[in-house]
C-alpha cells in the first residue's frame, strides 16, 4: 500500500502498470479475506492454543501448557471415536442420497407451467423451519405411542416401528430427517445451474438425433460438473456441522448410536465445560476434514479438466 | 542450503507463534475485581437497574408478574431478566461472570453448578458481605436445610433458594383404582411397585394390544436421567462419590440402582427408551402411565391447567419416590440466586434475592405462581384461596426435604458436577437402550469419573 | 394450442405433464411434516400428543395470541431480519467477488487461499463462538447486530465464493474478452456483464444465505443476550421449557410464523431465476 502510494515517475511504467494490475486482481479477494481474517483468525489461534494448555475457568484464558496430552486423551476417548464413526456413516448415506434427489427434483421442478415458482418456493421449507422445531415434529410424527407414522402403517396392519429407540432405525431417521432438510438446498442450486445452461447447445444435440441419455450424459452433466462439484462441497462441509437435528431428535441416543462428532464436542465443550478438551477435538475434526476437503477439490478439479 | 537449518528455523517459527498467541490470548482477558460500589437502592431520581440471568422457562414469569410486585416494596430498582434455555444456562453464565464487568449482577443457577460458579471468583458470600444490607427478621434457620445447602459450596453461603424443586413420584389414581391395585402411599416400597407394575399394562379398549402402562420417566441420553436411578441408590444407603470424591456406584449397590431404572422400560409405553423430560410427562398427561418419575414443578400444569392435561387435580398423587433398604426417596433440585461480586449494584441485587426468598416473597411466589418454597413456615401455612392445589404438594416436599436431607440426595457438590453427570448420562443411556449391561456402563463410568477427578 | 400431429411432440407433452405432476407431489411428500406443523400451531397442548393422533379438532388461535405477547416474538423476529439480510448482502458481495477471482482470474497463490478460506469450515462451530464471544465482549461489541452479521459472515462467506466460482466456471470465456476490448475494466467487466449473466445463481446463493442465517442458533445464542436475540433462540427456550414442559402449540406456531417470511422473499426473488440470461450475451 505505502509502496504504491509513494511511486515516483522514475519507476518504469511497466513495472507500474504491472502493480496496479496486480492490485486490481487481488481487489477481488481483499474484502472476504479481511472479513474472514478479522473474524476467525483470533477464534482459530485461541482454540489451537487451548487444545495443548489447562484453561482455567476463572478467565477463559490458558493456564498452563500440557503439550499433546488433550489429543491423546481424545483419541483414546471411546466414545469420541465412535461419534467420529456415527459421522462417518451418517455422511456416507446422506450425502449422495441428498445430491441424486435434489437434482432429480430440481429438473421435475424446472418444468415450465404457471405454478412453478410457488411450488419451489415452498419447497424451500424444510429449511427454514428451527432444527428444534423440525426435530421435535419428526419425533412427533414417529413416535411408537402417538406418532402419526406408526398408526398410519398401523392402519395396514404393519407394527408400529420404534423409529427412535433402534440404533439401526435411529439412524435411518437422521439421515431421512437431514435429507428431508437439505434436499431442497441441493435442488435450488441445481435449478438455477440448469437455467443457466446454454440453450443452443441442446439445440444442436437435438438437431444431432441425440437422445436423452445422450443429452444427459454427454451434454447436460458435463456442463452442470463444476456445480455439481460445488454443491457438493458446500453441503458436505454443512453436513459434517450437523448436530442440531439429532439433538432435537434423538439426542445422539439411543446410547451413542446416533451421537455425531459436532454434538460430542459441543455437549463436551459447552455443557461439560471442557472447552481445553473439546478445542483438541475440535483440531482433530478440522484436519480430518481439511485432509477430506482436498480429496474432493482434487477429484473436483480432475473432473473439470476432463470435460 | 540443507534442509535442517531451514526446518529449525521453521519450528523456531511456529514455536514462537504460538508463544506470542498465548500471551495474546491471556492477555485479552485480564480484570481485577475491585471492591464494589454500592448504588444502594436506588432513588426516585436516581433508580439503579439491576440484571438477572435465568432459566428461559420462567424469566418471562418473573419479568411480567414477579417484577411488578418487587417494585411495590423497591420502587426504585428496575429489573431486567434475560431468558436463557436450559442446557445453555451454565456455560453463558460461566462467560459472563469471568469477565471484568459482568452483564449480570443475579445469577439463577441449577442445583449443582453453585460449587463451579463460586470458584470463579465472581460470587457474593451472602452471610458476610450482605450481611449490612439484610434484614433483621430475614430469618436463615426457617430454610429446610437441604435446599438451603444448594447455594453453599466450601462453608461459604453464596446462594438462597428461589424456586425449590425435587424428584417426585406422580400417580394416576384412576388407573390404579382401574386396575385393581391398592392407590400407592409414601410407604410403598420399590418391591411392591414391581410388583404392582405387571397388573397396570393393561388393554382397555379390548383390541388384544395394551394401552395404557404402569410407569415413565426419564431414559434417554440426558444429565437429569441418572438421577432416577441414583435416587434409588440413596434409599439404599447408597452414595455415588465417597469422602474423598472417588466412584462409589461401582459395585452391587450401584448395580442394583441401574437395573431399577433399566427394568422400568419393561412396563413403560413403547418406545420409552428414547422418552426424556417431555415425552413422559406427555404419556402421563394423556392418561396413559399409571405413575411418573418427574420433578414436582409439572404439578400445576400435569394436574390442575385443563389447557395442557387431560388430568384432574383429584386424579392426581403426588408423593416421595418409593421405599429402599434404607428410606423412601427424593432427589433434590433447587434453583438459587447468587449475587456476583463485581456487580456495580451489590445491595439492590440482594435486595431482589433476598426478597424472593424470604418469607412474604415465598408465600407470594407460591400462591400466586406456583412456585415451590424452600422455607418451613411456608411449608406449614395454608395455601391461599385458589391455591388449594398446593396443599398436598406441600405436603410431599416437606417430607421430601427431609428425605434429601438425611440421605444426602443430590448431585455432587463440585465444580466437575455438571462433568460427571455428562459422563453418567452417556453410560446410563447406553445401559437403558441395551447396548452394555448395568455393570458395564458403571464400570466405564466410574473409570471415566475417576481420571476426570483425578 | 394448434392441433398436434407429430407424434413426438404429443409424447414430448405428455412428459411434460408427467414432470409437472410428479414435481408436484415430490414437493408434497416433502411438505407434510410442515403441514403436521401447522396443525400443530393449532392445537390445544392437552390436543397434540393424542392416540390416535387427532385429525379432526377444533382449532385454536391461542398459541399465536398467547405466545406472540408473551417471548417478545416481534422484536426477535425483527432482529432475525436485520441479521439474516445484512449477513447475506455481505456475504454476497464479498462471496462473489471472491468466486470470481478463484474461478478466473490468474493469481498466485489464490487457490491455496482458496482452500484455506474453505477448510476453516472444518472448525466446529462452538470452538469458534466462544472465543468470538471474548473478543466481542472486549470490543464491548457482545449482543449486538454487527457482531452476529459478521459472525455468520465467517460461514456465509465460504460457502457464496464455492458455489459461485462453480457457475463462474462455467461461463464462455468470450464474455470478458469482449469486455476487454470495450474498455471495460476488471471490475467493471465483473459487475456489468458476469453478474447480470449469473443471476440465477447469485439469487439462489442469496436465497441459501437467507435461510442459513435465518435458522443459525448456535453463535446467536452464545453471542446475543437480549438486545439482539434472534427467533431460533427463542424456539430453544421454549423447547427447552423445564417447568411445564415443552409447549409444541407454541412451537409449532412460532416455527410456523418464522417460515412465512422467507417463503415471501422466495417468491419475490423468484424472477431472477430465469432462463436465458446466459443466452444473447455471446451472441451479440
Amino acid at each position: 500500500m505505502a509502496r504504491l502510494s509513494s511511486q515516483t515517475t522514475t519507476h518504469p511504467s511497466r513495472r507500474r502498470t504491472q502493480t496496479i494490475d496486480l492490485f486490481s486482481r487481488w481487489s477481488f479477494l481483499t474484502p472476504a479475506t479481511v472479513i474472514l481474517v478479522a473474524v476467525l483468525a483470533y477464534p482459530i489461534i485461541y482454540t489451537v492454543v487451548i487444545s495443548f494448555s489447562e484453561l482455567s475457568l476463572a478467565t477463559f484464558s490458558p493456564s498452563s501448557w500440557v503439550g499433546f496430552d488433550h489429543y491423546v486423551d481424545a483419541l483414546s476417548n471411546p466414545n469420541f471415536l465412535n461419534s467420529i464413526l456415527v459421522t462417518g456413516i451418517y455422511l456416507l448415506f446422506a450425502l449422495p442420497i441428498q445430491m441424486l434427489l435434489g437434482f432429480g427434483t430440481a429438473f421435475l421442478m424446472n418444468a415450465e407451467w404457471k405454478g412453478r415458482g410457488v411450488v419451489r418456493a415452498l419447497f424451500l421449507i424444510p429449511m427454514v423451519v428451527a432444527p428444534v422445531v423440525a426435530g421435535g415434529i419428526w419425533r412427533q410424527l414417529l413416535d411408537p405411542l402417538w406418532g402419526a407414522v406408526n398408526w398410519f402403517i398401523g392402519l395396514f396392519g404393519a407394527p408400529a416401528l420404534d423409529w427412535l429407540g433402534d440404533p439401526t432405525l435411529a439412524m435411518i431417521t437422521i439421515v431421512l430427517i437431514d435429507t428431508w432438510r437439505w434436499t431442497p438446498f441441493v435442488a435450488l442450486i441445481a435449478a438455477a445451474a440448469m437455467l443457466s445452461l446454454p440453450s443452443d447447445v441442446f439445440e444442436a444435440a437435438r438437431i444431432d438425433g441425440a437422445n436423452w441419455w445422450q443429452t444427459l450424459t454427454k451434454v447436460t452433466i458435463p456442463l452442470l460438473t463444476p456445480i455439481i462439484a460445488a454443491t457438493f462441497v458446500v453441503r458436505w462441509l454443512g453436513a459434517v456441522k450437523m448436530f442440531d437435528i439429532v439433538l432435537a431428535s434423538t439426542k445422539g441416543g439411543p446410547g451413542q448410536a446416533t451421537n455425531v462428532v459436532n454434538l460430542y464436542i459441543y455437549e463436551e465443550a459447552f455443557r461439560g465445560l471442557h472447552f481445553a478438551e473439546a478445542s483438541a477435538m475440535s483440531v482433530i475434526v478440522l484436519i480430518i476434514t481439511m485432509v477430506l476437503t482436498a480429496v474432493f477439490l482434487r477429484a473436483s478439479n480432475k473432473l473439470e479438466e476432463k470435460f | 542450503m540443507t534442509h535442517t537449518p531451514r526446518k529449525t528455523a521453521r519450528r523456531a517459527v511456529i514455536g514462537g507463534l504460538l508463544a506470542t498467541a498465548m500471551v495474546v490470548v491471556a492477555g485479552c482477558s485480564s480484570g481485577s475485581a475491585g471492591a464494589p460500589e454500592g448504588g444502594g437502592v436506588g432513588t426516585a431520581k436516581k433508580p439503579v437497574t439491576v440484571r438477572m440471568i435465568a432459566n428461559e422457562a420462567f424469566a418471562n414469569q418473573w419479568q411480567d408478574l414477579m417484577v411488578p410486585e418487587f417494585n411495590k416494596k423497591y420502587p426504585n430498582i428496575k429489573v431486567q431478566i434475560d431468558g436463557v434455555p436450559y442446557a445453555e444456562l451454565l456455560a453463558k453464565s460461566m462467560l459472563d461472570q469471568t469477565g471484568a464487568k459482568p452483564t449480570y449482577d443475579v445469577i439463577i443457577a441449577d442445583d449443582p453448578w453453585i460449587p463451579q460458579l463460586a470458584q470463579t471468583g465472581s460470587l457474593l458470600d451472602l452471610k458476610k458481605d450482605a450481611k449490612q444490607w439484610t434484614e433483621d427478621d430475614y430469618d436463615w434457620d426457617d430454610f429446610y436445610a437441604a435446599p438451603l445447602a444448594a447455594g453453599e459450596w466450601d462453608g461459604v453461603q453464596y446462594g438462597v433458594p428461589v424456586r425449590s424443586n425435587l424428584l417426585l413420584m406422580f400417580t394416576n389414581k384412576t388407573l390404579y383404582k382401574d386396575a385393581g391395585v391398592p392407590v400407592p402411599t409414601d410407604k410403598l416400597t420399590w418391591d411392591e411397585f414391581f410388583e404392582q407394575a405387571p397388573k397396570l399394562v393393561r388393554d382397555t379398549n379390548g383390541d388384544g394390544k395394551a394401552d395404557v402402562w404402569a410407569t415413565d420417566t426419564y431414559f434417554t441420553r440426558d444429565s437429569l436421567t441418572p438421577t432416577v436411578w441414583q435416587t434409588v441408590l440413596n434409599s439404599d444407603g447408597g452414595q455415588l462419590l465417597d469422602k474423598d470424591n472417588k466412584p462409589a456406584f461401582d459395585n452391587a449397590e450401584g448395580v442394583k440402582a441401574l437395573q431399577t431404572q433399566i427394568d422400568m422400560i419393561e412396563f413403560a409405553p413403547p418406545g420409552a427408551s428414547t422418552h426424556g423430560f417431555n415425552e413422559s410427562l406427555e404419556a402421563f398427561r394423556q392418561g396413559k402411565v399409571a405413575s411418573l418419575f418427574m420433578w414436582g414443578s409439572v404439578f400445576k400444569g400435569t394436574a390442575v391447567d385443563p389447557k395442557t392435561t387431560t388430568l384432574t387435580p383429584d386424579q392426581v398423587g403426588i408423593q416421595v419416590m418409593p421405599v429402599g433398604d434404607k428410606m423412601a426417596g427424593a432427589h433434590r433440585g433447587i434453583w438459587s440466586a447468587a449475587v456476583s461480586s463485581k456487580s456495580a449494584n451489590p445491595e439492590a441485587a440482594w435486595a431482589l434475592t433476598q426478597w424472593l426468598s424470604s418469607k412474604e416473597g415465598e408465600v407470594w411466589q407460591a400462591n400466586e405462581l406456583g412456585v415451590f418454597p424452600a422455607r418451613k413456615s411456608t411449608l406449614a401455612s395454608t395455601p391461599h384461596a385458589g391455591s388449594e392445589w398446593l396443599a398436598p404438594v406441600f405436603t410431599a416436599l416437606a417430607e421430601g426435604f427431609q428425605a434429601a436431607g438425611d440421605g444426602e440426595m443430590w448431585r455432587p457438590r463440585l465444580a466437575e458436577s455438571d462433568a460427571v453427570q455428562q459422563i453418567l448420562a452417556t453410560e446410563t443411556a447406553r445401559a437403558t437402550s441395551g447396548e452394555v449391561t448395568a455393570k458395564e456402563a458403571l464400570k466405564n463410568a466410574a473409570a471415566q469419573i475417576e481420571k476426570l477427578l483425578g | 394450442m394448434s392441433i398436434a400431429v407429430r407424434s413426438h411432440r404429443t409424447q414430448r407433452r405428455v412428459g411434460h405433464q408427467v414432470r409437472i405432476w410428479a414435481g408436484v407431489i415430490v414437493c408434497l411428500l416433502f411438505l407434510f411434516p410442515v403441514l403436521w406443523m401447522v396443525m400443530t400451531s393449532f392445537k390445544l397442548p392437552k390436543d397434540i400428543f393424542t392416540v390416535p393422533p387427532t385429525i379432526f379438532f377444533t382449532p385454536t388461535i391461542e398459541t399465536y395470541t398467547s405466545y406472540l405477547q408473551y417471548a417478545d416474538v416481534p422484536q426477535r423476529m425483527l432482529n432475525t431480519v436485520i441479521v439474516a439480510f445484512g449477513a447475506s448482502i455481505v456475504s454476497i458481495v464479498a462471496g462473489a467477488m471472491a468466486g470470481y477471482a478463484l474461478a478466473r482470474i490468474r493469481i498466485k497463490g489464490a487457490a491455496t487461499l482458496g482452500v484455506l478460506i474453505l477448510a476453516s469450515r472444518g472448525v466446529p462451530p462452538i470452538a469458534l463462538a466462544v472465543p468470538m464471544f471474548l473478543v466481542a465482549r472486549n470490543l464491548g461489541l457482545a449482543d449486538t447486530h454487527i457482531v452476529l452479521i459478521l459472525a455468520y459472515c465467517s460461514f456465509l462467506i465460504p460457502y457464496v465464493m464455492w458455489l459461485l466460482r462453480g457457475f463462474f466456471v462455467a461461463l464462455p470465456k468470450e464474455l470478458e474478452e469482449a469486455a476487454q476490448l470495450d474498455g471495460c475494466s476488471r471490475m467493471g467487466a465483473f459487475f456489468r456483464i458476469i453478474v447480470p449473466i449469473s443471476l440465477p445463481g447469485i439469487v439462489s446463493a442469496l436465497i441459501f444465505s437467507v435461510i442459513l442465517a435465518w435458522e443459525e442458533l448456535l453463535f446467536a445464542l452464545v453471542l446475543t443476550n437480549n438486545f439482539a436475540t434472534t427467533i431460533p433462540v427463542a424456539v430453544a427456550g421454549i423447547a427447552g421449557d423445564t417447568v411445564n414442559g415443552a409447549n409444541w402449540g407454541a412451537l409449532a406456531a412460532v416455527g410456523t410464523l418464522t417460515v412465512i417470511p422467507v417463503v415471501l422473499f422466495a417468491l419475490l426473488v423468484q424472477k431472477w431465476l430465469i432462463r436465458g440470461m446466459a443466452e444473447g450475451a455471446t451472441k451479440g
